[in-house]
């Protein structure tokens, strides 16, 4: 089979012409090193042919690792013999921008020998403002098949297979076949002003949009207000397909399980299944909401707005305003916020966002606050109803988890040796444009399902072991006395200078499978059925057990850093490309969470007594 | 005589030609700004300059770019009068 490859700079609508082309039949493979994605799928007017989709760049002379992986990628597909046309796309309103890297592909291309096919993308833009591009001249002075067309209309698009069914042969000894790349940088220039439709019609609508959007007062108000959206979408819109999501799970064992002869197949699917496994399909909706809403803000070209009003603060911390986006998601989930870190182009500062996502107050340490705090915190108020005790400690505990993310990025990027590749803040401010909805839902669907097939079998994993040391060797009948009773008798040492007992160790042991199932363990070792739905009970079980204040404040801080996500983990091992990474992360903030809770247990109880 | 004035130090509205780079700038970045187009001779105008220090809006050619500091601030111009 045949292949095509489509090239071009970031935001020439290489994506939306690559889905025209192959009907969305999209597949995302990631490739050794650092995460790169080369979508492949068939041309529908060749089936024969598959089109590969490369990874946006400005230049092959490339400057952080990530960009040497893709270049590196580019040159081994010319040497492939398969490859038998290469489709550079460039973004016909802003030429220059894209001439570079078009006469550097051409270039190599006429080395190679590999026909070429330049394609000058969003002409509708063009034809809509009056303004032209004189794709003859351009042709000619390129050597090279120039076609006009619009990924978004499909214009030209039957011009693009004719030239695909007729290649032109490019000539091995063409105008720019040995020119070096300091000579294709000032022609990229010149052809530019030469054959480009000039003038500044375009840049003058975005110029007077972005005087609202990046003004001191309106520019900050209409970032919180879209900010406030995307929080609710995470939190409420994505709510009730959750809850369904739940529910049908809960409908499917109550349907299935009774079916089943065997009590330990019955158990085993019940709660290992259904309990388990099915804990983390609830975070599909979130997930497909959130990247639905983040796709919405980089189409229309809010994200890069957004990337320059939170650069400056996030600076202070080695991190850049393109890792903003990540960590407000992180505060829903961490699992989504490591997908959205994708859209950090430098290596460094995407390591850096990594380290403070796990960080940020997930929705997963709610129950888990709640439940300590209604243990520990007076539910009383001060100055006359306006402050409660409770409220404050909650604040208090997200805000701790959000400035020791932030403390940590600092730290390290101060410290740590330069081995991921910097970048300056060069970011390229896209024009507004009406987001296309079909792309973005299916980007969404393929993240979702990324998620599921790609995490669910670590969870799976995991899920299945913490229910075989739960249940065996007495069959479900008593935790304490399993094999997991066992691990928490065995890890009591560990948690005795926090000044927990046994059952608190197995509650923790098992909440590295997910923070929250911290509560419904405690319940299960208290006796208490449905204690994630209401914890008042499980508040009298902890006063009963007789937990001290100090290590109440102790687990809070303790579960404010600790990583103890299997989801997290799994999705932070797969973008990170690195298992090291994960492991030192996971080693690295368990041994914090430690020394921290140990800490505020001894000072508490130095302060009380 | 005055102090060289780079990229950063333009204003919103005010418009430049490039004269140069400062030759602390790493070779890397040189190059990524003349592949976006900041070329020597170049003309340049500072669309916006957010308050508190943030990264400035700069259009060059039909392309509009924000720079931060750690760029804008080593790329050497020679200002323009508003009316040229």
């Amino acid at each position: 089979m045949s292949k095509v490859i489509l090239v071009g700079s970031p935001n020439s609508g290489k994506s939306m012409l690559f889905n025209r082309l192959t009907g969305l039949n999209q597949k995302v493979a990631n490739f050794p090193g650092i995460t790169v994605d080369v979508g492949t799928g068939r041309i529908q007017a060749m089936p024969e042919r598959t089109l590969m989709d490369f990874p946006g760049t400005y230049s092959l002379q490339p400057i952080s690792a990530e960009e040497k992986l893709a270049v590196g990628y580019f040159e081994r597909a010319l040497q492939d013999p398969e490859v038998d046309h290469v489709l550079c796309v460039i973004d016909a309103t802003r030429l220059e921008k894209s001439l570079l890297f078009t006469l550097q592909v051409i270039r190599d291309c006429q080395r190679f020998g590999k026909p070429v096919t330049v394609l000058a993308n969003m002409i509708d833009v063009l034809d809509n403002h009056g303004l032209e591009l004189d794709v003859d001249g351009l042709a000619q002075t390129l050597q090279t098949p120039v076609v006009p067309l619009s990924g978004r209309s499909g214009k030209g698009v039957d011009e693009l297979l004719a030239s695909l069914r007729n290649p032109v042969m490019p000539d091995t000894n063409g105008a720019f076949a040995n020119a070096p790349d300091a000579l294709l940088r000032g022609e990229a220039h010149a052809l530019s002003r030469r054959f480009g439709p000039g003038g500044e019609l375009l840049v003058r609508g975005q110029a007077r949009l972005d005087s609202f959007f990046l003004h001191s007062v309106t520019g900050g108000i209409s970032f919180f207000l879209i900010m406030y959206l995307l929080f609710q979408s995470i939190f409420t819109w994505a709510a009730p397909v959750m809850d369904a999501v739940e529910s049908s799970l809960g409908w499917m064992a109550d349907a299935l399980v009774p079916l089943l002869g065997n009590q330990v197949a019955r158990d085993f699917t019940a709660d290992a299944l259904f309990g388990g496994v099915g804990a983390f399909l609830v975070f599909v909706p979130q997930i497909f909401v959130l990247t639905f809403i983040i796709g919405l803000l980089e189409d229309s070209g809010y994200m890069a707005r957004a990337a320059l009003i939170c650069h400056k603060p996030l600076r202070l911390f080695g991190l850049t305003g393109k890792s903003f986006i990540p960590m407000l998601s992180g505060v829903a989930c961490a699992i989504p916020a490591i997908y959205a870190a994708r859209a950090i182009d430098s290596p460094r500062k995407r390591l850096l966002t990594y380290m403070a996502i796990p960080l940020m107050p997930c929705s997963a340490r709610l129950p888990v606050y709640t439940l300590l705090i209604a243990a520990f915190i007076p539910a009383e108020t001060a100055l006359g109803g306006l402050i409660g005790w409770q409220g404050l400690a909650m604040f208090g505990i997200y805000f701790f988890g959000m400035f020791i993310g932030l403390l940590i990025a600092g730290l390290v990027s101060r410290t740590a040796e330069d081995r991921y590749t910097d970048l300056p803040f060069v970011l390229e401010l896209p024009p507004y444009r009406m987001p296309g909805f079909k792309p973005l839902l299916r980007n969404a669907w393929n993240r979702s399902r990324h998620f599921v097939t790609k995490a669910g079998k670590v969870i799976f994993a995991v899920t299945m072991l913490i229910w075989i040391l739960g249940y065996f060797p007495n069959y479900g009948a008593d935790l304490g006395e399993s094999w997991l009773g066992q691990v928490g008798h065995w890890v009591e040492p560990l948690f005795r200078p926090l000044g927990l007992d046994w059952r608190y160790g197995v509650a923790i042991f098992t909440s590295f499978a997910a923070r929250e199932v911290f509560v419904g363990t405690l319940g299960t070792i208290f006796g208490i059925e449905g204690a994630d739905e209401n914890m008042v009970p499980l508040v009298d079980h902890i006063h009963a057990s007789g937990l001290a204040l100090g290590s109440g404040l102790a687990l809070l801080v303790f579960f404010a850093i600790s990583l103890q996500c299997v989801s997290t983990l799994a999705i932070l091992a797969k973008e990170s490309q690195s298992r090291s990474l994960t492991l030192k992360m996971f080693i690295g903030y368990f041994l914090l969470a430690y020394v921290a809770a140990v800490a505020v247990y001894q000072l508490t109880n130095a302060l009380v007594a | 005589m005055t102090a060289q004035q780079t990229l950063w130090s333009l204003k919103a509205g005010e418009r430049c030609e490039i004269i140069g780079y400062d030759t602390t700038l790493a070779e890397a970045y040189r190059i990524r700004l003349m592949e976006f187009g900041f070329h020597p001779g170049e003309r340049v105008t500072c669309l916006q300059a957010p308050a508190f220090g943030a990264p400035k809006v700069y259009q060059v050619s039909a392309t509009v770019f924000s720079l931060d500091d750690d760029v804008a601030a080593y790329v050497q111009v020679r200002l323009e009068p508003r009316d040229a």
